[in-house]
C-alpha cells in the first residue's frame, strides 16, 4: 500500500497533473486526489468509455487488448492505465 | 487538395503506420490506404467511440471539447483526429 501512495505522491507531483484517480474492477474509486463529486464523475464516465474502448480493440482483433488510453481535449489531457483489477486515471494540464 | 495529399503521403510514410483513413461527417470514409472491409470496421467502431469520448468530455466540462484520442493497444496504437467535418484516424505500429 505505501508502495501505491509513493506511486500517487510521485504522479501528483509531475507538473501540471491535476488529479489522479484509482478505480477497482467494478467502477468504484478506492483512491482520489479530487474532490468526492469530481471523482465521482470522472471514474463513472471513463469507466464507461474503456469498457467500450477495451471491446472495439477487441473487436478489430480478439488476440488484441487495451494497454493505454489517452483523451485530449482543449482544456487538459485524461490518460487512463487499465489493468486486470483496477484502472488508473491521471489528469493533467500538458499546457503547463 | 494537393496539401491534402500530401499530408496523407507524409504521414502514410513514417515508420510503422499501418494505415491512414479519413473520414466525412457521415462517418464515410473519403481517403483509406486500407482494405475496404477494415477501413469499414475501423471507422465504424472509431466513430462510435470518437462520439462516446466527446460526450464523456463535455458531461465533464460543458465548454471543453475533445482534440485527440489515442488508443494503444498491445499491438499496436490508433490515433484518432476528430474536426468539425471530418475525421481522421491513424494505426501504427509503436514498437518498430
Amino acid at each position: 500500500m505505501a508502495e501505491v501512495d509513493e506511486t500517487m505522491k510521485r504522479l501528483q507531483n509531475q507538473k501540471g497533473v491535476q488529479g489522479i484517480i484509482i478505480v477497482n474492477a467494478e467502477g468504484i474509486p478506492i483512491k482520489s486526489t479530487l474532490d468526492n463529486a469530481s471523482t465521482v464523475q470522472y471514474a463513472g464516465n471513463i469507466h464507461q468509455l474503456l469498457m467500450k474502448a477495451r471491446g472495439i480493440v477487441r473487436d478489430i482483433d480478439p488476440q488484441n487488448d487495451l494497454t493505454f488510453l489517452r483523451i485530449r481535449s482543449k482544456k487538459n489531457e485524461v490518460m487512463i492505465a487499465p489493468d486486470k483489477d483496477y484502472f488508473l486515471i491521471v489528469i493533467q494540464n500538458p499546457t503547463e | 487538395m494537393a496539401e491534402v495529399e500530401d499530408t496523407l503521403k507524409r504521414i502514410q510514410g513514417y515508420n510503422g503506420v499501418i494505415g491512414s483513413i479519413v473520414v466525412n461527417a457521415e462517418g464515410i470514409p473519403i481517403r483509406t490506404t486500407l482494405d475496404n472491409s477494415t477501413t469499414v470496421q475501423y471507422v465504424g467502431l472509431l466513430h462510435q467511440l470518437t462520439m462516446k469520448a466527446r460526450s464523456t468530455i463535455r458531461d465533464i466540462d460543458p465548454q471543453n471539447d475533445l482534440t485527440f484520442l489515442r488508443i494503444r493497444s498491445k499491438k499496436h496504437e490508433i490515433m484518432v483526429a476528430p474536426d468539425k467535418e471530418f475525421l481522421m484516424i491513424v494505426i501504427q505500429s509503436p514498437t518498430e
